[in-house]
């Protein structure tokens, strides 16, 4: 097997600032606090709800998270008098808090942004209310924080299906992707494709920012997919689903014949379904490669030719009366053309 | 394997020219070869790959090499790093 198990990668941690940046327009994220803090770091992928921690209940609490302050927080801390309500911020700031960020746009008093800024946490402000808030920084926090590896190959959708080409360099990746990209397909990523598992088992892929669709063609250079094909021959990212990966054909090697033994292989620990396709001169790839998503599509939809076929093969074994060689034909036996 | 380090001696760091000198060299020896800077890991014979990295002047990565010629191979590519590339 030529796939290498490349390196996987998780990000230790994120700056404050990036954190803000990155969801300043989806979560419209604003700093009641300037920039105060935008280097404190996150390393924890949950976000935490203090208030017990407000009533003065320090124990388990997780103020390495970001802090959401929702509806019952500030509330309660409106509720308090002046004096409650400092001890109860004081209480809070005296950890090393990354940020807190109030929902619903709740009003934020000048003692709250006070203390937070003597204590040099940035207090962070958004219209959401809390539980989409969560949703969001939940999801957001989880992409970040997720395993990555880059692997070398091309990444393509076709009919829908995340296709991963892989092979050694030269064998022709890209070609088949550049051919793929010419019959209606989208590209996602050439030669470098950055792999991120999503939540349990689901593994999508992109290219990088830099690279977008640009792609190499040897004996033609750097080629820009996007600009040549227009927009409906690109994508930005994609589920990985499957993996074909392109092998010079050798004689002495088995290939399957039926389609019935599924071999996998596994990325970031996700196993996927694997094709290995034996290319030689005058064999359209392509085709084949659409034909695989096709099949792969088939399966979803729980049609599987190679299961179908055997059991029609049993099927006529059993039968008493054997029409072995029959002609398939119905009902058309007068058509002379 | 073989590895080994190297730091980015030119001014203007691996821009296009120098990727495509470093590929056109690996591309002559049978080893696989990866460069690895910071978290991102590559195959260096992908000009594409090898752009990826926007390694400046002053940049360290490991050069891997695995393979029946891999000696000969970093000898050939460390020496290019050396020379900066013959820019």
């Amino acid at each position: 097997m030529t796939f290498k198990k490349s390196k996987e990668t998780t990000k230790q941690s994120i700056s404050v600032g990036f954190f803000v940046e990155s969801n300043k327009t989806r979560l419209h994220l604003t700093s009641l606090t300037g920039e105060i803090g935008y280097n404190k770091e996150l390393r924890d992928k949950n976000v935490h709800r203090p208030q017990l921690v407000l009533a003065g209940y320090v124990q388990l609490f997780r103020f390495d998270r970001v802090q959401i302050f929702g509806n019952t927080e500030m509330r309660y801390l409106e509720q308090c008098t002046p004096e409650y309500r400092e001890n109860a911020l004081r209480t809070i700031f005296q950890f090393d808090v990354p940020c807190v960020v109030v929902t619903n746009n709740n009003p934020v008093d000048e003692m709250f942004v006070r203390i937070a800024t003597e204590r040099g946490v940035p207090v962070l402000q958004t219209p959401f209310e809390t539980t989409k808030c969560i949703y969001f920084l939940s999801d957001f926090l989880d992409d970040q924080f997720s395993p990555q590896s880059v692997v070398h190959g091309s990444f393509v959708d076709v009919y829908g299906v995340g296709l991963l080409l892989i092979g050694r360099s030269g064998i022709g990746k890209s070609e088949i992707a550049l051919d793929l990209v010419e019959r209606g397909h989208r590209l996602v990523a050439d030669d470098v494709v950055m792999i991120t598992r999503k939540g349990e088992g689901i593994l999508m892929g992109s290219g990088t920012d830099l690279v977008k669709h640009f792609m190499e063609i040897r004996g033609l250079g750097l080629i820009d997919v996007r600009s040549m094909f227009g927009i409906r021959a690109i994508r930005f990212q994609k589920r990985v689903e499957l993996v074909i990966e392109l092998m010079e054909w050798r004689p002495d090697q088995e290939y399957t014949r039926t389609g019935l033994d599924d071999e996998g292989i596994a990325i970031l620990d996700v196993p996927l379904t694997r094709v290995e396709l034996p290319i030689f001169p005058g064999k359209n790839v392509t085709v084949i490669c659409e034909v695989i998503a096709l099949n792969y599509l088939l399966k979803h939809y729980g049609y599987d030719a190679a299961k179908e076929f055997t059991k029609r093969l049993e099927a006529v074994i059993t039968e008493k009366s054997k029409h072995i060689g029959e002609r398939a034909i119905d009902y058309f036996e007068h058509d002379f053309e | 394997m073989t590895e080994r380090h190297v730091t980015v001696r030119n001014r203007s760091g691996i821009h296009t020219r120098p990727a495509a000198v470093i590929v056109k060299t690996a591309a002559r020896f049978k080893a696989d070869f990866t460069i690895i800077k910071d978290d991102m890991e590559i195959n260096g014979k992908s000009i594409i790959g090898v752009m990826t990295l926007a390694a400046e002047q002053g940049s360290t990565m490991i050069l891997r090499f695995e393979g029946v010629d891999e000696e000969e191979a970093a000898e050939a590519l460390v020496g290019l790093f050396e020379r900066g590339f013959d820019e």
